[in-house]
């Protein structure tokens, strides 16, 4: 019985560690800072954008990105981003992919999918819309009109400010 | 993220083996001796959970190697001044290196960025932090774009534009870094890690920061990095 006990109080004591040590991995949970859409209406699909920002484009370079989070109440999809010619020549959404190697690069999506009620972000190290060939450098304190377009909502217009880092 | 991310994991489950093995130590030994034996357990598990309620001060967040890479004897070509450049920090100083390339919209920005905060946590100390950003796009990053970039980001830096491929390969291969530049229907495309690289004046990557680590943690892991370099002196 003796020995019964010692077992039940070492299997105790270690159970308790290993979740101590468990719970003290998980020190990186992304925070959500985005808010649902709770449109109660069934027949107009609700997109909500929220977190929108575009970093400030360092000098002697041409390139910008923007970054947002969608929510929706149906299921949707991202087709596409838009800014006015004057921003930037060109728009697309793309994606960055770690290779087999760890190596990372970027790549263009043809679309993003929006599941109903779950926030999609668009985020650094992820999907992000590339501005490229900036008519003039993306400044801090400015804002960008950005139009995305979604296969079941339509087109979607935000106001986008410019800013060094995520609000 | 990227290659660091892996070893980071590696790092932690190393961790996690040693405790296990720690564990299955203490089981064993309890069939056979007396309770003291008990006590001695649970001190070792009451530490265990203790160590990993807070980080020590000492603790870093970014990845060290138990085996270091070193880049000591490799050179790059500094923009600045069109000499060769050796990969160390000067003597009290650390320096991070990166590779990455100004077209980027993305990674780079964004781990630059994280720099510049990191350093805005450290006070004095942010000027012992040098940052050298080694292009793997030099036909596109010439002498007179990357410094304008970095400059964005930082008044300390270090704009090496490698002057030959083998020049750009040799550097990467002291960190284990790999990138590429590919013309895939008219678009250049290009391939890189997002690891900044911590190197003390010996040459010694003494710690990799991966991508997506925050700023107020690259902050700690500078500020241990150079309290044991002052110790050490």
């Amino acid at each position: 019985m003796r020995t019964t006990a010692r077992r039940i109080i070492v299997s105790l004591l270690c159970v308790t560690s290993v979740a101590g040590l468990a719970a003290c991995g998980g020190g990186s949970a992304a925070s959500d800072n985005s808010s649902t859409s709770d449109s109660t209406n069934p027949t107009t699909p609700s997109i909500e954008i929220t977190g929108q920002w575009a970093r400030t484009s360092p000098m002697a370079t041409d390139m910008g990105a923007a970054y947002l989070t969608v929510t929706s109440d149906t299921d949707d999809e991202l087709l596409s981003a838009e800014v006015d010619m004057s921003v930037a020549m060109m728009t697309q959404i793309h994606e960055t992919v770690m290779g087999d190697d760890g190596a990372m690069k970027m790549q263009e999506v043809d679309d993003i999918a929006v599941k109903a009620g779950i926030p999609t972000e668009l985020k650094p190290g992820g999907y992000h819309v590339m501005l490229m060939q900036l008519k003039n450098p993306l400044e801090t304190g400015t804002t960008i009109s950005l139009t995305l377009t979604f296969a079941k909502a339509g087109k979607v217009t935000v106001e986008v400010p410019v800013q060094e880092e995520a609000p | 993220m990227g290659i660091c991310l892996s070893h980071t994991s590696q790092a932690v489950s190393h961790t996690q083996r040693n405790f296990r093995r720690r564990i299955w130590v203490c089981v064993g030994e309890m069939k056979t001796r007396n309770k003291s034996l008990l006590a001695v357990l649970a001190t070792l598990c009451v530490s265990a959970l203790a160590s990993c309620g807070s980080s020590t001060a000492s603790e870093l967040r970014g990845y060290r190697s138990p085996t270091p890479k070193n880049s000591a004897e490799v050179f790059v070509t500094d923009a600045a001044t069109g000499r060769l450049m050796e990969l160390r920090a000067d003597d009290g100083e650390l320096l991070i290196v990166y590779f990455g390339y100004t077209h980027c919209p993305d990674i780079c920005p964004t781990t630059l960025v994280t720099v510049k905060n990191a350093k805005k946590h450290l006070g004095d100390n942010a000027a012992k932090i040098d940052l050298a950003m080694i292009t793997v796009d030099p036909d596109r990053d010439t002498s007179d774009v990357l410094p304008r970039y970095l400059s964005s980001f930082t008044d300390k830096f270090h704009a090496l534009v490698p002057s030959s491929q083998t020049e750009l390969r040799t550097a990467e291969q002291a960190f284990d870094a790999t990138s590429s530049v590919t013309v895939v229907d008219g678009k250049v495309e290009v391939v890189h890690g997002g690891t900044c690289y911590v190197i003390d004046s010996s040459g010694d990557v003494i710690d990799e920061f991966p991508f997506g680590m925050d700023a107020e943690s690259m902050a700690h892991d500078l500020t241990v990095l150079l309290k044991e370099r002052e110790t050490q002196q």
